[in-house]
């Protein structure tokens, strides 16, 4: 069995807990649920992907560099679900700008 | 559990994880880059199938389900399932950084974690399955084209997501 850390089901919750926060976030920040239609396409941003995406990894990143800080990294979790939130809405077509041209 | 079992066993789970995201994120429907129609266009000139082209194209030019199966297995390795949840987010990375539309990389290493997490309690460990996922892109990608494009094209025929490109 894989080692998941010290306290498997807090872990557990806390990435629940970033997830949500980010997805919560995001959506009150007018982004739509579920991408466009067909899901070919994901440069579009939504509240599904890639926001959760960004969440865990970057949640994930803290906790293999063993920073939980206070409350066993649940704090943490709460503000990187923000910050993952934010960072979609905002700096997300800055940091990753969209190709010009490419294939048809 | 046994090297050879686990190894054998590692391989065609990941063999299906990649192939069955990879197709139902509709790779082998369009090429994703430009470089992936200029070897789906090679495979089919040389009597393969264009859609299994079209898939063998996209996994080969830019991070799809297959490249995040490989990067998630060697994720789970080293930092377990923290390694999983970075190489998830490295791939999206890596697709935007090629320029690549999809989806397929990104959800290949989130399911390619869950697997391992939920095989690791039948005592398959993450380095079988690196070395799995080579072999399994090796049946794919290494040994006939012509041949692993047909299969591919009858899996996405069954999937309905067959080209529409001529």
């Amino acid at each position: 069995m894989i080692s998941i850390g010290a306290n498997g089901f807090q872990l557990f919750v806390n990435y629940m807990v970033a997830i949500l926060v980010a997805i919560a976030l995001v959506l009150a920040l007018k982004l739509p649920l579920l991408p466009e239609k067909p899901i070919r396409f994901s440069w579009t941003k939504s509240a599904l992907f890639p926001t959760p995406v960004f969440a865990m990894g970057i949640l994930a990143i803290f906790y293999s560099l063993n920073v939980f800080w206070i409350y066993n990294g649940l704090l943490i979790a709460i503000i990187v679900g923000v910050f993952s939130a934010v960072f979609v809405k905002y700096l997300f077509d800055y940091v990753f700008p969209s190709p010009q041209g490419g294939s048809k | 559990m046994e090297l050879i079992v686990g190894l054998v066993l590692a391989t065609i789970i990941s063999w299906l994880n990649f192939v069955i995201v990879d197709t139902f994120l509709g790779l082998p429907e369009a090429p994703g880059v430009k470089g992936a129609e200029t070897v789906g266009y090679s495979i089919k000139n040389r009597k393969g199938d264009l859609a299994g082209g079209f898939f063998q194209g996209n996994i080969l030019c830019s991070p799809d389900a297959s490249a995040g199966t490989l990067i998630a297995s060697i994720g789970v390795y080293i930092l377990g399932i923290q390694g999983g949840l970075i190489a998830a987010l490295l791939v999206y990375i890596g697709n935007r950084l090629c320029a690549d539309p999809g989806y397929a990389g990104t959800t290949g290493a989130l399911t390619m974690t869950l697997l391992i997490f939920i095989f690791s309690f039948i005592g398959i460990t993450p380095e079988m399955f690196i070395c799995g996922m080579v072999i399994a892109i090796f049946t794919i990608q290494g040994i006939h084209h012509p041949t692993s494009s047909r299969l591919i094209g009858k899996i996405a025929k069954s999937f309905g997501r067959y080209t529409k490109y001529e």
